[in-house]
Parts: C-alpha cells; structure tokens; sequence
C-alpha cells in the first residue's frame, strides 16, 4: 500500500531530525574529547568534572531561583488578568487581547537590550530619574531585576491557558451555582477557580519550564554581574577552557534536558488533565460579566501599567537608543539625534546578509516548515493505531532542549555525518535546527485546524472512492487552507523572533538578526544591536499587523 | 447488482461487543431498513458495511464479491467497495460547488469532459436541483443539501445505496414530504437501499424490509407488516407502535389471568401456566365497550385527553394502567374496556 509506504517515510524522516541531535548530545557527553577526535574514547570523566564544580551548581541553583522566581510573578498577575478578561466588565476588553499576547512575539534579547538601555545605569529613563530623585532605586542588572523581568514577560502564557479555560467552562455550572444562592465573587471562588485550577497548574508548570530555557535575559541582565543560568554556563563554557570542550557541553546540555524532559511529559499529562474540565457544550448562554464598579479603571491602569512595563519602556528605550549618538548623563535629546546607526548597518555585509536571510528564514523557511508539519500531522490524522502516541512524544521530545542546546546539537550533527557538512555553512543548517525545536508548536497549530474537519466529510470521499492519500489531498487540505495561513503567519513570528537557536550555527551565510544581536552585544557595539533590534521589532509588527488584519488568533 | 449479505458480523469497539453475530440480506432492488434503540449497533452495521468500522469476525459480500470475510482475511478499504453512502450530516464538501460535489465521485473513477457533465447534470436533474448546480453547500436549505448528498451518492451508480439517518435532519413537515419523495426516488431508480433509522413510522414507510436490531443481534426481520402485527418477541412487540402492557399470569395456552379477569390472547412462546406473563396489546387496539362480555375487564376512566384527531383515555385498575383511543369524549366513571383476543399477544416474562 503506498500510503502506509509515504506515512513511513514522513514518520521515519521525522524520527530520525528529532532523536539524531539528542543521541548525538548523549553520545557526546560520555567521551572524553570531542567526537571527531581520533583520540575520544568513553568516561565519565566529563560528568566527574563538570558535577564537581561550584559554577555549574551556583548557575543550576540561580536557574532554579529564576525559574521559580517567575513563576511566582506571572501566575497570580496571569490569572488575575485572565479573570478581568473573560468575566469582568473591564473597559476595552476587545483592544487589550492583542496587546496582551504582544510580550510572547518579542525577541526576549531585544526586550534584555531594550531594559539595559532604557532602565540600566545610564539609561535613558534612569538619567530622568536620578536627575529629580538624586539616585537610582533600582539596579537592573541583579537576580531580582531578572526574576521580575522575566515574570512579567511570562505573564501572556499563563493569561493564554487560564482565560481558554475559563471561556471554556459550562456556564450551566456556575449558573447552578448562582441559583443555589451564591453570589457572583463566591461562584468565582467556589466554582470558577477550581475548575480552572488543572489549567493554571499546567501553566504554571509551563513557566517553569520556560524559566530553564530563558537565555537572552540572563546574558543581558545577569552576565555583567556574573549572575549565569545553565543556557548562559553552557554559552561561557564554550569559551572558558579555550579548546572545544564539546563533552562537557554536553554534559550541561544532559543535565538541562533532565530537568526539562520530565517537566515536558509533566505538562501533557496536566493539559490531559485540564482538559478534562473543558466542557464542549458550555457554549449557550454567555454570563453577564461580574461589573467592578470604579475598580474597573484601577485594573485598567494595572493592566497598562504592566504592558509599559514589559513592552513599551524596552521597546521605547532600544528605538529610541538606535536615533541617538550615545547616552548618558546631561545628554540633550536634540542634540545627539541621528539616522546613522542604521547607515552603519548597510556598511557590513553580515548584517545585511542577516536581515535578508532572518525574511527568508521567516517567510521561504516558515512556509517550509508548515508543510513540514503537515505532513506530519496528516499523516498521522485519524490513524487509528499505537504509532500515533509515539509520533507524540517525539514531537514533543525537541522541546525539552532549549533553542541554544538545540543549535549546538544541530552543529554537532552537521558536523558529525560527513554528507551533511556542506551544509553546516548554508541556511539551511539554521532552518532545520528552527524547523525542529517548534517542531510541537507546530504540530499543535496544524493538528488544531485538522481537528476541525469533521470525520464524515473525509469519510465521504472514501466511500465515494477516494484512496486515502487522494481524501487528503482533495478534501483535507482544502478544508484547512486558511489554518494553513495562519500558521504560516505565527511560524513567521516565531521564526524572525528566534536567537538562542542560531547563536551556535552561527557563520557566514548562516546570519539571522537573533543570533548577530547576541554576537554584536558581545562585542560592545551598542548602536548597532540597538538598529538591528529595531529592524527585528519592524519585521515583527509587520507581521502581527497581518496576523490581526487577517484574523488570526494568536495563540494558534 | 447483487444481494447484499451480511454474515455473522462481530465488530468490537475497544472492549465494547457491539454488534455480535449479525446476519441478514439487501435483496436486489428492495430496501431494507435497520431500526433499533440507540446503542443497538444499528449505525456500526451501515457504517462496517461500508468499511469505515473494522469488524473482527463474519463476512459482508455483494453476490459473490466479498467486501470483508474475516476467515479470507479480506477487508476492501472503503475507497474499493464502492458503495454510495449518504451521511446523517449531509457530509458535503463546502469547498466544492453542488456540481463539484456530485462530480467528484465520477472523477475518481475516470470519467471525464461531456459524459461527467451529463451524468452529473442527470443527477441533478433527478433530484430537482439542476438550476443550483453552481451554489456552494452553505447557500442550501437543509432538505436541499440532503438531496444533494443523495445525488452525490447516486451518480456513479452503486449496487447499493447506504442511508444513514436520512432524514433526521430535516424539520418535521419538510420529514413528511422527504419521506414519500425518496421512497419513489429509490423505487423509481429501482436501486438497492439500506436505510438506518430509529423512527419506525420512518423505517416503516421507506422499507420493504426491516431489520430490528437489539443490543448487536437481529431481533426479529421481516416486512413492516410482518413487524407491526406478527412480533416474534416481548421487544419487537414493545419497540414498534405504542402498547399497553399488561403483566398477570399464564392460566393456560393463550391465557392471561390478570386480577380476577382471564383474558384470551395470541401466545408467543412457551409458557407454563401459573408462570408470571407479559400481555401486550397496541392502543389503537382496546376498545370501549357498553357491556360485560368476553375478554373486557371493567375499569375505572381517570383521565382523558384530547389530541386533534381522537382522543386518548387512560383507565386504571388497581394499580394496573390502560390506554385507549376513542373517537369522541366519553362520559366519566367506570367501563367495560376490550382486549380483543387476536390483538393481545401474550409473552413469557423476560
């Protein structure tokens, strides 16, 4: 049968891209030099080293600070936020959405340069505030400046999977509730809450998670003072002995993904969980939203109040760094405004070739990988069999590495099967290694819009005489054309956001805007990172701009 | 065209037997209808019939052409059966136009230019829709995206069409009118039909056959005569019509002591006298009679309802209930009410 041979071959191409990097990771650690050494044989010498040093613990205890740290921020502010949304009479409901969503298309090293710039030292907004207060309440450069950055960054994804939740609660069951005699407040707590509770547990599970992966925050906000996190270890590791300690990376590579696997596997079982009290009739009647009274505009302002926060002061901060000719104290703005930063850009090729490659990546690339995806979820759409769970869990598996561990283990792999090698210097080193890690984004998006095609309109065209592959191509993929768009669009996003995944693929010819500004702020060169930055924001809002025009709902 | 056979058919879903050992025939050009309760397996059957269930025993032939025989290990996907199935939803493409959507079928089996128009065009034609062959399924009524999906299913010709629920879907008045029309439409084309329904009024008006199916066995088959009058079993009796049922014990062959009263009847199985039995008499059936006499017990009126075109009484006895049509009101209190004896059909208890 040709259908089961071309499923196969999707499943079997898609098997091998997942587990090759992270059999080459495990592989790696337990030698005793790189894995193109002649000389590589295998210990646990590698283990033995990096386990017995202070470094690598104070940066897994700092992690584990920041990731616990920020999922204490953004949960309680998250959900908070949430309940305004779906249940209040909060005004302006309809305009917040987006903005709210904003936080989780911004590249997070361009919100770190952003902070840096607008609230460091000498920062635009500092200069102001010293100048009335005489000092600087705050120092932007510590752990509690990264926890609360990071917290309030992680606020949309603890927002997106409460207000879903509590949209999608009966409202039959709060309505019993309130005809039983409690009020609106006690229904929220007594009813509402708890049955949103699996939702908020797998969020908050999410942001954990995320606060392993985070790596442009801690480079920018927590590296000047020594502060690393495991990604940042990992990164400093790669210059600290001087020759390439490829076993050791990979020894912190093995520990991250220790930690982050079971958190992965542990956040499906709490969606299966939380799905469980999503309830598909509760769409009659909508509630009346619980009116605030003047609290209304007090939750407004905080809402605002935290979008300046976490969107505007960066974003306002880094554009308005890349006009200037520098900052400091007793700087007129007038004084020292100028275009030339963004001459300067055109004066390197890598940049240029950067900016261009980050469009093709986004868009070529992101089209690319949508069929990709596709391919893969259609090929395992309405397959009835044990395969499917395991196609799950591979999906799943490139989300336990973070973007950075999942470049250098891309690198490795072009680097280790000699036919790939030519291709480590081209683009589509990068693709693959982006195409990868989203490789469950993806799949969500596209298996979302799959679900949505009734089973008896697939079910027709066989009956009617259409083989499987032909019901697919003819009936399937139609029907889902505009969820194609869709996450063509939110890949685009996704993609032109990305940084940590291209810092280790890295070379000429493969320059995306992400991976330079980490580079570039290495070097010192402010002006530039600040344009460039600017540049990624554009590419961005251009394409949120569509997503919004078009309709998309941004969380897929 | 051939008979359609289904031989000892099992189909299992996870641990679930829902259908256990079905067997029965579409005999070329009738139609045969499946009723039953829901959960009776009567949409599994249609739907393992047409390959999208996957049974694990038993065979499904159309004259010699096996579709599926588990002991052969043959099992056509449904693509190569080449049945005609109409979806309860209708199950039309919304990307393709009425036109596209009858044509597709055609398409796939290589028939191409002028001929698929014309046959498409036939299609249409037969069903009244010519003139919206350009419509997208969105911009149709109900009845019409029914007849559209009919059409869909006719074009190409199959030995045998599959209804699932045809008509469930569409408002009562417009049900009626549906009803007689795809009788003839079945009848005229002279096609082999298969009908799944749980509307016996439904199963009986379109079918020349029925199939009553409970909980994954035949019950009983025969013509919806046969069904309505001569039921084999205390549920074919109970499923079809509306009844009283009258629970007394055996005084005899044919005998039902109910109280007092000894009622005669039609016996339907082996009953030994004194053993606990079921009577069961449709309502259209018991009479009001002015008199004592044979087989009519003396009951008490309780109430009396008016429905339009008769009214319904409800008498009581102790605590034994009775309905019965009458043509006009009646007067209250106590009458002798009627069990013809060819009417009650008397069951051994479950």
């Amino acid at each position: 049968m040709p259908y089961a041979v071309i499923r196969f071959s999707v499943l079997a191409v898609m098997a091998v891209a997942v587990l090759a990097p992270l059999s080459l990771v495990g592989y790696q650690s337990f030698l005793s030099a790189p894995f193109f050494d002649s000389m590589a044989r295998f210990t646990l010498d590698a283990y033995r080293f990096v386990l017995a040093e202070s470094d690598f613990w104070t940066a897994f205890g700092t992690t584990l600070i920041v990731a616990a740290g920020m999922t204490a921020i953004a949960l309680p502010l998250g959900a908070l936020l949430a309940f305004l949304m779906v249940r209040t009479d909060l005004p302006g409901r309809a305009w917040l959405e987006p903005l709210i969503l904003i936080p989780l298309f911004v590249s997070a090293v361009v919100l770190a340069f952003g902070y840096v710039v607008a609230l460091g030292p000498v920062g635009i907004i500092s200069t102001h505030v010293k100048a009335v207060i005489g000092f600087l309440p705050w120092n932007i450069y510590s752990l509690t400046s990264l926890v609360v950055i990071a917290g309030l960054a992680h606020v949309p994804h603890v927002y997106l999977y409460t207000a879903a939740a509590l949209r999608g609660l009966a409202s039959d069951m709060e309505e019993a509730a309130r005809v039983a005699g409690a009020g609106p407040w006690r229904v929220a707590f007594n009813v509402s809450l708890p049955m949103v509770m699996p939702s908020m547990l797998f969020a908050g599970v999410l942001v954990f998670f995320l606060g392993f992966e985070l790596f442009g925050l801690p480079l920018v906000l927590g590296d000047p003072q020594g502060l690393l996190v495991l990604t940042t270890y990992l990164y400093k590791l790669t210059n600290k002995l001087g020759v390439p300690s490829y076993q050791l990376m990979a020894v912190v590579v093995v520990t991250i993904v220790a930690v982050t696997a079971p958190l992965v596997y542990m956040q499906r079982a709490l969606l299966k969980q939380a799905q469980r009290y999503v309830s598909v009739r509760g769409k009659g009647l909508k509630q009346a939203p619980l009116p605030l009274g003047a609290w209304r505009y007090v939750a407004l302002a905080g809402i605002l109040l935290w979008f300046a926060i976490t969107v505007i002061v960066p974003i306002a901060g880094i554009t308005l760094r890349s006009f200037v000719v520098s900052w400091g104290e007793g700087v007129k703005l007038m004084e020292v405004l100028t275009l030339d930063h963004y001459r300067e850009l055109f004066d390197y090729p890598n940049i240029i070739r950067g900016i261009l490659n980050t469009l093709g990546i986004g868009v070529i690339g992101g089209a690319i990988a949508v069929v990709c995806y596709t391919a893969i979820a259609l090929s395992i759409h309405r397959w009835q069999s044990g395969w499917t769970r395991v196609v799950d869990y591979l999906a799943m598996a490139p989300r336990a590495m973070p973007g950075l561990v999942a470049g250098l283990a891309m690198l490795w792999v072009f680097l280790f099967f000699k036919p790939l090698s030519p291709l480590k210097a081209t683009l589509f080193s990068v693709w693959l290694a982006y195409t990868i890690v989203w490789l469950a984004y993806g799949m969500r998006l596209i298996s979302g819009t799959l679900l949505q095609v009734g089973p008896e309109l697939e079910e027709s065209a066989r009956t009617i005489g259409a083989s499987a592959l032909r019901t697919q191509l003819d009936v399937t993929v139609p029907l889902i054309r505009y969820g194609f768009i869709a996450s063509w669009l939110l890949i685009f996003l996704i993609f032109v956001r990305e940084y940590s995944t291209g810092v280790y693929l890295l070379g000429p010819g493969t320059e995306v805007i992400g991976s330079l500004l980490v580079s570039l702020w290495g070097t010192g060169a402010i002006d530039l990172v600040s344009a460039l930055s600017v540049v990624n924001v554009l590419m961005i809002a251009f394409g949120l701009a569509v997503a919004l025009r078009l309709g998309v709902r941004l969380h897929g | 065209m051939a008979d359609l056979t289904v031989e000892k058919l099992g189909v299992r879903l996870g641990d679930n037997e829902i259908l256990r050992g079905v067997s029965m025939t579409v005999p070329r050009g009738k139609v045969v209808a499946f009723l039953g309760p829901s959960g009776s397996g009567k949409t599994t059957l249609l739907r393992a019939v047409a390959g999208l269930e996957k049974p694990h025993s038993g065979a499904i032939k159309i004259g010699d052409r096996a579709l599926y025989d588990a002991a052969r290990g043959i099992d056509l996907p449904a693509e190569e059966r080449g049945l005609g199935l109409v979806f309860q939803s209708y199950a039309l493409w919304p990307h393709r136009t009425v036109f596209d959507n009858v044509a597709y079928g055609l398409k796939l089996r290589g028939v191409t230019g002028g001929e698929r128009k014309k046959r498409v065009e036939a299609a249409l034609a037969q069903i009244g829709l010519s003139h919206l062959a350009a419509r997208y399924p969105h911009q149709l009524s109900g009845g019409q995206q029914q007849r559209v999906a009919l059409a869909r299913a006719l074009v190409y010709e199959p030995p045998v069409i599959l209804l699932d629920e045809p008509l469930s879907n569409l408002d009562a008045k417009l049900r009626e009118e549906a009803r007689a029309w795809l009788r003839q439409l079945i009848v005229s084309l002279n096609l082999s039909a298969l009908c799944v329904t749980h509307d016996q009024i439904e199963a009986m008006a379109i079918a020349d056959r029925i199939v009553l199916l409970n909980g994954g066995v035949v019950e009983q088959e025969g013509t919806p005569t046969e069904l309505y009058s001569a039921p084999r079993t205390l549920f074919a009796a109970e499923f079809m019509g509306s009844n009283n049922r009258l629970a007394g014990a055996s005084a005899g062959a044919g005998q039902l002591r109910i109280g007092d009263a000894v009622l005669e009847g039609a016996a339907r199985g082996e009953i030994a006298p004194g053993a606990a039995a079921i009577g069961v008499i449709r309502l259209e059936r018991v009479r009001v009679a002015d008199a004592a006499g044979p087989n009519r017990i003396k009951m008490e009126l309780k109430t009396q309802m008016y429905l339009g075109e008769r009214f319904e009484l409800v008498f009581a006895l102790d605590k034994m209930l009775v309905r019965a049509y009458a043509e006009r009101e009646i007067s209250p209190g106590a009458h002798y009410v009627e069990f013809p004896k060819e009417a009650l059909w008397i069951f051994p208890q479950g």
